[in-house]
């Protein structure tokens, strides 16, 4: 009862101090604003992903009465896209991670691959660089500094209203009573961020472990602040100091070291731009131009020797050359799309590791992770495009390396994205 | 001397910040039903005699007991037998003044009705109209009548005071005063440091005197006069020296 009794009268002296009420409240409309625009830009994907069949059906209409003119299966092989796509998980909301800056849809074509996967690098690094104001922003940058202003003067404030003293002859006041008032002012936070997160995700089919631990990391985050400013208001320095102190811990904490822990770590392990592979693609691509058309064949038989009891080539141009050397462009640039994708795997696991003693890097880090929105989740998408992309040359080359005719109903036979 | 029914004792006390020591072997005892001022200048140990009572400070050496209880053991259940007053008698602003004692009780693990709570601001002589004020606009007076109001609801045996009527104006004084006194007739120790020794002289049956940690004097109130403060005067004096020009 008497506990009871006293969180009410603490309660009520909380909401009484307008700077504390403004600031819970605040949290709250950023809380619901930031998953209000994740849920927008998870929908947004969603409707597109959507429209993906109808737009599909639409293209291959549009070319279909053509093709099946002239049956010729290079020029559909050519002329149709394959639409792949990631589906946002039900937790993308919170936090929205790559897939604001990485291809979350792409059309394939039978034709070179890298080229086509790689020219999804070329964004506005500068769109990327503020990020997406989404759940985890809130809960990485914001709510420290809500942390900051409900805890600075937790016990100096009492001190310079000279309070403390007459609440430290209380009973139940001393060092009972700044538990009380941290558990309650920790309690709120957690509260003001967790209650809105937990309806929106039951909302959105999320599981009841990924709740409990975003959860239990919205805690572990507001904890370690909570602690840091408990550490500092031991040093009995005045709220102004405490609060200037605190941050600056934020600013070096959240900002300055993450920057400049991410440019060591991009220094350490050096990276070529996804374009450069692209670029480099297209000229081995290009160069098959300019070399005997019999070298591009052999090269290609070598390494698919499925294909070489094809009739050799005639002295016309057949597309079956063409998609060859587009196949030797990608496999010229494997290497560099092997490196390129370690060392992207290499700096994810150097910023992992530092997550472990930088919090906001580790919640982030952890928040992408759960929602799948992180490098991970976005390679494995280039995983799932390439499994597709192969069965789609397969489809075409059946057609091609054997001159079998393709009419317009050979399209729904064509592989589609998610069905093996 | 401890008399045997002495609520507040304390014997041998030596209290010091690093080296300094700030009380240097104090003897003191506050019988029930009885108001003790405690006298002296800047830096003489009074603050800290209370700061000793309420377990805020321990003890180099020495022995101290409130209702028998150390609060250098137990100091939340010694100050569940204190009601402190501190100098400056600071509330919450944005709270009203039954809200404030409201507060105050449950950190004293009581819950008083509305109407205790009223009874106790009329005993205090806080005007009817400023209990449901927020304090914001409060004079120091005012403040104080709820610091007392909360210090008589929660009907303890012990009350201590800093300097209580410093800053007081002289009716408020003699309001506080005549509120001490009912106090100390429900049968509470009241034990008061001050450095103003009219002040003292109104209202306590004892005065004890103290210089640099140490009782350098102890005077009871002696007939209907209570206290000769013109004598009283001379021996402060006296104990504390010349003054410097």
């Amino acid at each position: 009862m008497g506990e009871m009794n006293l969180l009410k009268h603490e309660l009520r002296l909380l909401f009484r101090q307008r700077l504390t009420s403004l600031s819970l409240m605040l949290l709250a409309l950023l809380t619901v604003t930031s998953i209000l625009a994740g849920i927008a830009e998870v929908d947004r994907q969603r409707a597109d992903i959507a429209a993906i069949p109808a737009a599909q059906n639409e293209d291959i209409s549009a070319i279909a009465s053509w093709i099946d003119e002239d049956k010729d299966p290079g020029s559909a092989a050519y002329y149709s896209f394959h639409p792949t796509w990631d589906e946002p998980s039900p937790l993308a909301f919170a936090a929205i991670g790559m897939r604001d800056v990485s291809p979350y849809i792409l059309r394939v074509r039978a034709l070179s691959l890298e080229a086509q996967i790689y020219d999804g690098d070329t964004f506005n690094p500068e769109l990327a660089l503020p990020g997406q104001f989404d759940f985890a922003f809130v809960l990485v940058f914001l709510a420290p500094l809500f942390v900051i202003v409900l805890f600075h003067d937790l016990v100096s404030g009492e001190r310079e209203a000279r309070r403390a003293r007459t609440l430290e002859a209380l009973p139940r006041g001393g060092r009972a009573l700044w538990r009380r008032r941290s558990a309650l002012r920790f309690g709120l936070l957690w509260l003001v961020l967790a209650a809105p997160f937990t309806t929106t995700a039951i909302i959105e089919n999320v599981g009841a472990a990924p709740i409990a631990l975003i959860l239990v990391t919205i805690a572990a985050y507001l904890f370690f602040w909570v602690g840091l400013a408990a550490l500092i208001d031991r040093l009995r320095w005045s709220s102004v100091a405490n609060a200037a102190t605190l941050s600056a811990a934020w600013l070096v904490l959240v900002l300055i070291v993450p920057t400049l822990a991410n440019v060591a770590i991009n220094r350490a392990i050096p990276v070529n731009q996804g374009t450069e592979i692209a670029m480099a693609n297209q000229e081995v691509v290009h160069g098959a131009w300019e070399i005997p058309r019999e070298d591009t064949m052999e090269r290609f038989y070598a390494n698919h020797p499925r294909w070489s009891d094809s009739e050799p080539l005639g002295p016309d141009f057949h597309y079956k050359w063409y998609f060859a050397f587009h196949q030797n462009g990608d496999e010229a640039v494997a290497p560099q799309a092997r490196a390129y994708r370690q060392g992207l795997e290499g700096r994810d696991a150097h910023a992992r590791a530092l997550g472990w003693v930088l919090p906001s890097v580790g919640v982030q880090a952890l928040l992408t992770r759960i929602a799948g929105t992180d490098l991970t989740a976005q390679l494995a998408y280039q995983d799932r495009i390439r499994a597709f992309h192969e069965r789609l040359r397969n489809f075409y080359y059946e057609y091609l390396f054997y001159d079998r005719p393709f009419g317009k109903d050979d399209f729904d036979r064509a592989p589609r994205f998610g069905s093996s | 001397m401890i008399s045997n029914n002495a609520v507040i004792s304390l014997s041998e006390m030596i209290v010091a910040y690093d080296a300094l020591p700030v009380l240097d072997g104090l003897t003191l005892g506050v019988p029930a039903g009885s108001i003790t001022a405690l006298l002296g200048g800047n830096g003489a140990g009074k603050s800290t005699t209370l700061a000793t009572l309420l377990g805020f400070v321990q003890a180099r050496s020495g022995t101290v007991s409130v209702c028998g209880i150390d609060p250098a053991i137990d100091p939340d259940a010694a100050r569940r037998k204190i009601a402190y007053l501190p100098e400056n008698v600071a509330l919450y602003d944005h709270l009203t003044a039954q809200e404030n004692a409201e507060y105050l009780l449950a950190l004293s693990d009581q819950k008083p009705d509305a109407d205790a709570i009223s009874r106790a601001f009329a005993s205090a002589g806080l005007q009817e109209g400023a209990w449901r004020h927020r304090l914001g606009a409060f004079s120091k007076g005012m403040r104080q009548k709820v610091a007392i109001a909360v210090a008589l609801l929660r009907e303890v045996p012990v009350l201590l005071l800093d300097e209580p009527t410093s800053g007081l104006d002289p009716a408020a004084t003699a309001d506080f005063n005549a509120l001490l006194s009912q106090v100390r007739d429900r049968g509470t120790a009241v034990l008061m440091v001050t450095h103003d020794l009219l002040s003292a002289a109104d209202v306590a049956d004892r005065i004890v005197f103290l210089e640099s940690g140490q009782v350098t004097d102890d005077v009871a109130a002696d007939g209907p006069d209570r206290f000769d403060v013109r004598a009283l005067h001379a021996r402060f004096q006296s104990a504390r020296g010349p003054v410097a020009a």
